[in-house]
């Protein structure tokens, strides 16, 4: 038992979403049915199950590794995926999206996450992103008359096709370089090579795994599926992209590059240096030129890989704890924005444009509230989870002495502020737009209600996530 | 104490909005009203019973509250007032239930989120006023930005959402790089302290020793942040948008303690911890100021909008304020402190005036006003005397600050107090002609021949901002005490010269405040420049670079 106690978290998770599946198809047409509610007891169960195993660093079968930064990774997923399912109830119905494929492939998907935060294996990492891409290209193009869902989910398919291929290249090099796709051992076959010169297998597998995640992570130059991607996908599912990818390919990200990949450091932090650069400035820049708030909220979202890179440029402690802070405060942050504005669309029009949050104020001050502080979190303004997030991260930068991407860092998010403050003036000092808006549902509610608080109160008192963060690192030397 | 002090408003603004109701209510309004002011009166009662419990005597941070905030980094809850943020702290109290009740008559909108701000807001400034930490300090400092915004950007006047967007994004981006400077100030301090972890506790980073390219690039950060925030020419630009488009209150407290939080956070934060970089610049900073002093001026000479004046009159005086700092003497800096206690006042009262205008005529043009004294005699006494006080009259509050300013200024460099005393002149002209313009000669525009006078709210406005005006001019005493030994610390820690020897200085006896003993021995060389009458007006002039240098 002991040898599977490590995967208990994703076996839940896998069977609630199996469960789901079931429910669907014994479904009367017409009935209405909870779907969303053994979601919420399986992310529960796997959240309590993480608790269990909390500093057991349990193993499975050698390529699964519930160690506390798996387990913390678990928790942001949880959390992710419990205001998905808390917020998806009216849009589901709204959009008139098959309830149980889509709560099943989230499921799904989040399952593949845990996984890819907890193999130690590259090929069962390789495996686990499968799983999860395969569930989100079918969730970008779930509303099938939609013209754009459909070419989003295509373009993600393309695009992820291409990164998955220059990933598993990169494993074929790590193989041919150690005789093994087990992270230790890879490890092991670097270290014994010794600080001279690296081979030139070495750089290629450097390189090639590089490119697979920065194209996960949406880093510049890989970025240019995201954009519209999250446009076309509904909203709440761009909400969960933004925030569940970024976390499991961040945390298999620092996995395979602070661990076995750390004798090469000298190599790749220059070259991840200049990609973390890039991906802040780009985001930033470009975000400021948009009209639309999902695309907004797109680039803001390859900007904010952008400082999560600059936690792997730093390669110190600070800096993976910061990275593991930073995905939390992200996750609940931006399952918040977006999560409004998923709510505010109707079934006519998705109200996603910038003058649709016109007088918000006036119609929906509560919403335009949250709203508010979830976009001053993104900024990064205190007292907000992003505030601290963003100062951890330029923390680890600045005490590996990275000044100038740390001064990139805070200009970008000054730039930053400026697109998000415009929608706080179209909600506070632009007059009301007709559009209708929808009530929300009691679940959609307490969602944000949920994401709120967590906002506040890692904006706070910090301390406690923070703590935890630098208890989950131990483990990534 | 303290954090009552800081926390009660912020208490307040959420019974604000509890108390208000959803929405915008129109019947909740008078409730909200008394309640918000009701606690800005509260948290005023209490500054002034911190300011009566502190001990004159002492240079150290005193009621200090410390509890782990985020030990990891060593980051502290870490509060504490001394001589320099005291009275800071006392007039944010003073000048909050003032803006409340400015906008009494003038703020229909959404009254609710209106206090919740105002009160909201001054809970970061006072926050930012007995910071020990520099992470708390800084969380603080940019809170500010967040309910200043909303105040600007919903309840100001045409241009509101420019002024609003290019207030924050200014004042951000100076900010930014100070925050860089920080951390890299604590993790200097991390790599000598025995146990490796960084801190933030002020005291702690006074004592870290930086090479010489860190330190000025530090300190050009600091000093940046915090220019923008005085704002000190060429960084004033933000200032006069942010200034007429704000509501009345947005401007009492804008003008009256947040450009101060800039001249704070140099003398507190800049020149301390960088204490070389800071004598290496301060001739530069003190041009620069001279520069502001007499820009300002001729700028409000030709404004059209009283507003505006006043907004370009805060860029001439904040000059003086960063000229006495950079002067790095005890009159120069007490001066200053003074002044800043002063320029929020009577500038306080400035705006409350325009503001009465503007809510009776709506419009704020000189041209549109004429011949007030015959209408509303009352409110263009009240106006005369804060007049009086913003141009420095002798009796006044403004005459002390500005002569304690070019006294430091002229030990320091007697050039660049030629100058400074000039804006003095300036800025009896440009204030001046437009009282004059407004209120005397005929009345040129029938409108204004039914104005009514003061008002009982206006009269409760008025009273106690001549008041002080006239208090702090003739008792500058009482003020001075308390900040005199912190200010000597602090610029001892900046020059490393000694006070110790040196008695109070003279211009205090000067002014009858309190007897100076007359030294008994001679005092040590280093300590000349601390006197007037300073025997070499050459070796005064110049500044010394450290007490062995001279």
């Amino acid at each position: 038992m002991t040898e599977y106690a490590a995967m208990i978290p994703l076996v839940i998770v896998a069977l609630s979403a199996t469960a789901a599946m079931l429910a669907e198809a014994f479904r009367q047409p017409g009935e209405r049915m909870p779907i969303a509610g053994l979601g919420l007891i399986g992310l529960a169960g796997a959240a309590v199950a993480s608790g269990f195993l909390w500093n057991s660093d349990a193993h499975s079968m050698g390529v699964i590794r519930s160690d506390n930064f798996a387990l913390f990774i678990n928790f942001v997923l949880c959390i992710i995926g419990v205001l998905t399912m808390l917020m998806s109830g009216d849009v589901v119905e709204r959009e008139q999206i098959p309830a149980g494929e889509y709560y099943a492939l989230t499921l799904f998907a989040i399952c593949g996450m845990m996984m890819m935060a907890a193999a130690t294996d590259l090929l069962v990492v390789f495996l686990a992103l499968e799983i999860l891409s395969l569930a989100v290209y079918v969730l970008t193009g779930i509303r099938r008359r939609s013209a754009s869902g459909a070419e989003a989910a295509f373009k993600y398919f393309l695009l992820g096709a291409f990164s998955s291929a220059f990933f598993l290249y990169g494993i074929a090099f790590a193989f041919a370089l150690s005789g093994s796709t087990r992270i230790e051992q890879i490890g092991e076959a670097l270290s014994r090579q010794g600080a001279g010169e690296p081979s030139t297998l070495a750089l290629l597998t450097v390189g090639l795994l590089a490119v697979g995640f920065a194209f996960k992570v949406s880093a510049v130059p890989f970025h240019m599926w995201t954009p519209d991607a999250y446009e076309g996908a509904p909203t709440i599912v761009t909400a969960f992209m933004s925030t569940a990818v970024k976390a499991a390919a961040f945390a298999a990200f620092v996995r395979v590059f602070l661990s076995p990949l750390e004798p090469l450091k000298n190599e790749w932090i220059p070259m991840l240096g200049v990609l973390a650069g890039l991906t802040m400035i780009l985001g930033t820049v470009v975000g400021v030129v948009q009209t639309n708030v999902k695309r907004m909220l797109a680039y803001s979202s390859i900007a904010h890989a952008g400082y999560l890179l600059l936690g792997i440029v730093s390669a110190n402690t600070t800096g993976k704890a910061a990275i593991l802070f930073y995905l939390l405060a992200y996750a609940v942050t931006n399952m918040g924005a977006l999560g409004i504005v998923a709510l505010l669309g109707t079934s006519q029009n998705q109200h996603d444009e910038l003058r649709d949050f016109s007088g918000l104020w006036k119609s929906r001050p509560g919403l335009a509230g949250l709203m508010t502080i979830f976009l001053l979190s993104l900024g990064g303004l205190p007292p907000t989870a992003g505030f601290i997030g963003k100062w951890y991260i330029f923390s680890a930068a600045i005490q590996e002495g990275h000044y100038w991407l740390a001064i990139i860092g805070v200009l970008t998010s000054v730039i930053s502020v400026f697109f998000y403050l415009r929608i706080v003036v179209m909600m506070y000092m632009t007059e009301g737009s007709d559009a209708v808006r929808p009530r929300l549902g009691a679940t959609a509610v307490a969602g944000l209600a949920l994401a709120v608080v967590a906002v506040l109160y890692l904006g706070v008192l910090p301390t406690r996530a923070l703590d935890l963060a630098l208890d989950s690192i131990s483990t990534i030397f | 104490m303290l954090s009552v002090i800081v926390f009660l408003p912020l208490v307040g603004a959420i019974l604000v909005l509890l108390a208000g109701g959803s929405g915008d209510r129109r019947d909740r309004e008078p409730a909200v009203r008394t309640l918000a002011l009701a606690v800005s009166l509260a948290t005023f009662l209490v500054t002034l019973l911190l300011w009566w419990r502190f001990d004159p005597t002492s240079a150290d941070y005193q009621f200090v509250e410390r509890h782990a905030w985020i030990p990891a980094f060593g980051i502290q809850y870490l509060v504490g007032v001394d001589g320099i943020s005291l009275l800071l702290v006392v007039l944010t109290g003073f000048l909050t239930p003032l803006a409340l009740l400015s906008s009494w008559d003038s703020v229909h909108k959404n009254v609710k989120m209106f206090s919740f701000f105002i009160l909201a807001l001054e809970s970061s400034m006072l926050g930012v006023f007995v910071s020990i930490d520099l992470f708390l300090f800084y969380v603080f400092w940019d809170f500010v930005l967040i309910p200043m915004y909303f105040l600007i950007g919903i309840w100001g006047y045409e241009r509101r959402v420019y002024a609003a967007v290019k207030f924050i994004l200014y004042t951000m981006a100076g900010s930014v790089l100070m925050l860089v400077a920080i951390i890299g100030l604590a993790y200097a301090y991390a790599s000598t302290s025995p146990t490796g972890t960084p801190s933030f506790n002020l005291l702690d980073l006074y004592a870290v020793r930086l090479s010489w390219p860190m330190e000025m690039w530090f300190f050009l950060a600091f000093a940046v942040a915090f220019l923008i925030k005085v704002p000190l020419f060429p960084f004033h630009t933000w200032l006069p948008d942010a200034h007429v488009e704000a509501p009345t209150a947005g401007s009492i407290i804008l003008a009256g303690v947040m450009l101060k939080m800039g001249t704070y956070g140099l003398f507190r934060f800049a020149f301390p911890l960088f204490p070389s970089a800071a004598m290496y610049f301060a001739p530069w900073i003190g041009v620069l100021a001279v520069i502001g002093i007499i820009y300002g001026a001729l700028v409000a000479m030709v404004q059209p909008d009283m507003k505006k004046l006043v907004a370009y009159s805060s860029v001439s005086h904040l000059g003086f304020v960063v000229l006495g700092l950079c002067a790095m003497n005890v009159q120069g800096a007490q001066g200053a402190v003074y002044q800043m206690l002063n320029h929020g006042v009577s500038t306080g009262g400035l705006f409350m005036i325009v503001g009465m205008l503007s809510d009776r005529r709506h419009t704020r043009l000189i041209s549109e006003f004429g011949g007030l004294k015959a209408v509303m005699p009352r409110l263009v006494a009240a106006f005369l005397l804060i007049t009086l006080a913003s141009i420095a009259l002798p009796g006044m509050n403004g005459f002390v600050g500005e002569f304690l300013i070019l006294v430091g200024t002229f030990l320091w460099s007697s050039k660049l107090a030629a100058f400074a005393a000039s804006g003095v002149i300036l800025s009896a002209v440009y204030m001046l002609w437009m009282f004059q313009r407004v209120n005397y000669g005929e009345i040129t525009n029938e409108k204004n021949r039914t104005l009514p006078d003061l008002t009982m709210r206006e009269w409760v406005m008025m009273v106690p901002t001549i008041a002080m005006c006239i208090v702090m001019g003739v008792v500058p005493g009482v003020f001075l005490r308390p900040m005199e030994p912190s200010v000597k610390r602090t610029i001892e820690r900046v020059t490393g010269r000694s006070y110790a020897a040196t008695s109070q200085p003279q211009h205090v006896v000067a002014l009858g405040a309190k007897p100076a003993p007359v030294p008994a021995a001679p005092l040590p060389p280093a300590a000349r420049d601390s006197r007037i009458a300073s025997p070499e007006p050459t070796a005064a002039s110049r500044r010394p670079r450290s007490a062995s240098s001279e």
